[in-house]
């Protein structure tokens, strides 16, 4: 908290209001700022204090508040901070706006969470599957699929046979526990 | 004048031609394999000193192999996901027969130490024909030597059939695969006309998921194999 901001995020973040953050350490910084103000503040960054780097995006689920948390991770090469600023959308309807004009590599990162989140980007690139393209069930990465269920269900456990180890055991080998 | 010189064998005469041939063709056959290793799971790290100078598997006549149709064994090195599984499928009915699927590493078994996860494909066997399991977390590269010494020994003497199975329960494979991957999943290649070719169509070859097979196919992907050189009408 002692670190002071450098001049030039300081007068950025001046101009989105209702914003909160926490200085973590020298390079880390924590917003925390409402949905509708986000756009806003990637332009600024981006704009004006250097941030050119969206390292990345991710994604909580929240099922107590019923919300997700989309955290954009920005970085800038001359200030050396990591900016991290946190937003909450509602889980129903569950969508947000693509900021892939702001930053293009937001078009992985949007997709990517489409497809584990089940979060729709308005305005995104491609909301196709991505990695999971044999994928027919709910977004995995939500709280509430049991990936244990899906396995009971869909899978079929196959006990080791001793048999093999009989075999072993008569060649002279065995099992190291 | 001809046909009395080149007396024709009866088939008992021939099958006892043939085994003698089959026998000799397995005992060459288990001294010269190439491996297709498919290396996506960590298992593979003990792959390279098992081919290379530390332990050697050229001296024992098995070698990696880049391509599929030229190898003779499907070495899968651990877990498979639902994404990967899918390039293994198509990668092994390339491979021509006779061909051997090794599964190494508990993830082949039964999923392993993924079993919880919902991307990766748990029994192996139930997906492609597998000829020998290589158990452990990951197997040392003298299990894998053993692994090696135990399939030549099998096919030496002739038990190394597994890839046999694949044509006789062509339908049971595609059921499980469809499970997966969906009822439209087909393959370029034409198994059940290789399975004719092979003289290995049996009951099993064909039923409900081949129903589905012809129901989805394109007509540019699967072209059968003409009747005429099947030898079926
Ligand atoms: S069996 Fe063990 S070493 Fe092999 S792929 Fe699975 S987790 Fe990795």
């Amino acid at each position: 908290m002692s670190t002071p901001l450098p001049e030039i995020l300081d007068s950025t973040l001046q101009n989105i209001p209702n914003l909160t953050f926490t200085v973590q350490d020298r390079h880390r910084l924590r917003i925390e700022l409402h949905r509708d103000r986000l756009p806003a503040l990637l332009e600024l960054l981006k704009g004006r204090a250097g941030y050119l780097h969206l390292s990345a995006i991710s994604c909580v689920d929240w099922p107590d508040t019923d919300e997700f948390e989309l955290v954009y991770h920005l970085w800038s090469y001359e200030v050396k901070t990591l900016i991290s600023a946190h937003i909450h959308i509602p889980k129903n309807p569950g969508r947000y706006i693509s900021v892939y004009d702001i930053y293009t590599p937001a078009a992985f990162f949007e997709r990517d969470i489409h497809e584990m989140f089940g979060v729709y980007f308005e305005g995104a690139l491609d909301m196709e599957p991505f990695i999971l393209t044999e994928w027919y069930g709910p977004p995995p990465m939500l709280k509430s699929f049991s990936s244990v269920d899906y396995v009971k269900e869909t899978f079929k456990w196959q006990e080791y046979s001793p048999d093999w180890l009989k075999d072993i055991e008569e060649k002279g080998g065995q099992v190291v526990e | 004048m001809k046909s009395e010189i080149c007396r024709t064998p009866d088939k008992e005469e021939r099958s006892l031609l043939r085994q003698v041939l089959d026998k000799i063709a397995n005992h060459c056959r288990a001294r010269s394999l190439f491996i297709l290793h498919y290396c996506t799971g960590c298992g593979a790290i003990e792959l390279p000193p098992v081919i290379t100078s530390r332990f050697d598997s050229e001296r024992l006549g098995i070698q990696p192999m880049v391509t599929p149709r030229q190898a003779d064994i499907l070495l899968i090195t651990g877990y498979l996901s639902i994404k990967t599984l899918k390039r293994v499928i198509l990668t092994y009915e390339q491979m021509a027969a006779p061909k051997y699927v090794i599964g190494m590493g508990s993830c082949t078994i039964n999923g392993g130490m993924y079993w919880q996860s919902y991307a990766t494909i748990k029994r192996l066997l139930e997906y492609i024909p597998v000829d020998m399991y290589m158990a452990g977390c990951m197997p040392r590269p003298e299990a894998m030597q053993q692994g090696f010494l135990q399939l030549m020994d099998n096919i030496d003497n002739g038990n190394a059939n597994c890839w046999k199975d694949y044509y006789y329960n062509y339908d049971e494979y595609l059921g499980h695969q469809q499970a997966l991957f969906g009822p439209d999943w087909h393959t370029p290649t034409d198994v059940i006309a290789e399975a004719r070719h092979y003289q290995l169509f049996g009951e099993k070859t064909i039923g409900d998921h081949t129903a589905l097979l012809a129901k989805f196919a394109s007509k540019y992907v699967t072209k059968t194999i003409p009747n005429h050189i099947v030898g079926v009408n």
